[in-house]
């Protein structure tokens, strides 16, 4: 009985201490923290050592240096990020979401950052074109919560023509389905699509690009409670002034993507973030990529 | 050929980190539900009605979820009450509270295989019901339930890839993105369901050990061997 007695306090002033933790007050500076499917190259990815690299999680670091406060980087399925961002878990979301009006209902978005149309993705050697890629009967591939799975929904199926739409968790595994034949064709933004072919080594191709206009936009709670949204779009004001945005955007989306040129680059030159100086961070990158001479920090 | 072993090798530092996350997961919950479980086990088997009651309710309901379902309603829900708790101990939480119902139901089959004639006997020699339960079920209770908790083990080592539901980078989340990365998703996966596998087997072979270590000649159950063959 003593001993039932003795964990009792034991495990009384754990839940005191683990309560007065919890409540501590929080440090000085503002710490958000940013929620991404980070598996959708060149937008965000995984590199070797386990680091988040990507297009929007640059943007991200870099605004929030210009902007004095800290992000921590959390990795969540994209299907999750806006209950996420609903529930108070994360306060940024930032996974290359394309603006659409049914999102905005239970977010709010930043000032659009990045125009995207959707490709079609098909094997090189199955001779089918944007046309007959969406014969009736045929298998299409997209992931789950995707403006491409959307795409195919209205502009084809509700259209009349009876394809079959198969969705899958991320859009690496729908490619995958594609080069073991399980589908006819992918449906993808470009710049993903263009990181697949490249990975495929000539196995996928795009055989066309759907002009779907679509805008990009980094989104946050219903409200902006946390006042972001002014803080996000004036960063990314102040690093088109700088051209910070033009040499990222360089590098990120350059005529040849090279995920793994790319991982090399911004391992070597991330240390200028580390020193605040995006400047030279996004000049050196796209230097960098350009296989020209660059400065390590 | 080369080359595909090299990614092997060159991803296996994340991997493992990835087989970390997923270890201190299934020991964590394991923990909450080891505790758990025995107090649900001991108010069904010994408690008053309205206890015993209350313990089944609780035992029904948590079975009866689906884990990802689970993890979904804490990790929004909690957040919703303004309770931030971070993914990882969500995601213990959960595990452990889903486990503990199943380890429950372990526990009380153990207790309830010890003969009633060795309680009543205890009871006459002036052992109070706790000294009972301390001293004549437990002890022998759990070397009984050793076996069933082994099952356990493998199958929760396995269910903390749901973890990822609510952002927990664990082992089959690490695969994932290697896989997103390299575009190896056949050799990436093999890769970590060997990792499952040696998790799986190590754990079961420690308990198995610990069930050795702790067997009681004559104990119902226990396998021994007498003159050689196994009674």
């Amino acid at each position: 009985m003593r001993a039932i007695v003795r964990w009792g306090v034991v495990v009384g002033v754990l839940a005191v201490a683990l309560g007065i933790w919890g409540l501590a007050p929080q440090a000085q500076t503002q710490v958000f923290r940013v929620c991404s499917d980070i598996a959708w190259p060149p937008f965000e990815w995984v590199d070797a050592k386990g680091e988040f690299v990507g297009f929007d999680l640059d943007v991200m670091r870099i605004i929030a240096i210009l902007k004095g406060y800290k992000i921590t980087i959390q990795n969540l399925g994209f299907d999750s990020i806006i209950p996420a961002v609903q529930a108070g878990q994360c306060d940024i979301g930032a996974s290359g979401f394309t603006i659409t009006e049914e999102r905005k209902k239970v977010v709010d978005f930043s000032d659009p950052y990045w125009e995207s149309n959707q490709s079609v993705l098909v094997r090189a050697d199955s001779g089918l074109n944007i046309i007959t890629a969406f014969k009736p009967g045929n298998k299409i591939g997209a992931q789950r919560g995707t403006t491409g799975a959307q795409w195919v929904e209205d502009n084809v199926i509700k259209q009349g023509i009876a394809v079959e739409l198969k969705l899958y968790e991320t859009y690496p595994l729908a490619e995958q389905d594609l080069i073991n034949k399980q589908l006819h064709a992918v449906v993808e933004d470009e710049p993903a699509a263009k990181v697949a072919v490249k990975a495929s080594k000539g196995v996928l191709k795009i055989v066309g690009i759907i002009m779907t206009e679509e805008r990009f936009g980094f989104l946050v709670r219903k409200g902006d409670p946390l006042k972001l949204l002014p803080r996000i779009n004036d960063g990314m004001k102040e690093m088109k002034k700088k051209s910070i945005w033009n040499n990222l955007v360089e590098a990120y989306f350059g005529v040849d993507v090279n995920l793994e040129r790319i991982t090399q680059c911004w391992a070597d030159l991330k240390g200028w973030l580390d020193k605040n100086q995006p400047e030279a961070y996004a000049e050196n990158l796209a230097a960098c990529m350009a296989g020209e001479s660059y400065k390590k920090p | 050929m080369l080359d595909k072993l090299l990614l092997i090798w060159e991803s296996l530092p994340l991997l493992i980190r990835g087989a970390i996350v997923t270890l201190e997961l299934t020991m964590s919950l394991l923990a909450i539900g080891f505790v758990l479980g025995l107090i649900v086990a001991l108010g069904q088997v010994y408690g008053p009605r309205p206890i015993a009651m209350l313990m089944s309710g609780y035992e029904r309901f948590f079975r009866a979820m689906p884990i990802l379902v689970l993890l979904i309603v804490f990790f929004y829900g909690l957040a919703f009450l303004g309770v931030s708790l971070p993914a990882f101990g969500t995601a213990v939480l959960v595990f452990g509270l889903h486990s503990s119902a199943y380890q429950s139901q372990i526990f009380r089959g153990s207790i309830q295989a010890i003969k009633p004639g060795q309680i009543l006997a205890a009871r006459a020699l002036g052992m109070t019901r706790l000294q009972v339960i301390r001293y004549i079920t437990l002890p022998q209770a759990l070397r009984l339930a050793i076996p069933g908790w082994s099952n356990e083990y493998s199958g929760v080592l396995k269910d903390t890839s749901f973890a990822f539901a609510i952002g927990v980078t664990e082992l089959a989340r690490q695969g994932w993105q290697i896989a997103t990365r390299t575009r190896e998703m056949f050799l990436v996966f093999i890769s970590v369901a060997l990792i499952y596998l040696l998790l799986t087997y190590l754990g079961t072979w420690l308990l198995e050990l610990l069930e050795r270590y702790l067997s009681v000649p004559g104990l119902a159950g226990q396998r021994r061997e007498e003159h050689g063959r196994v009674v």
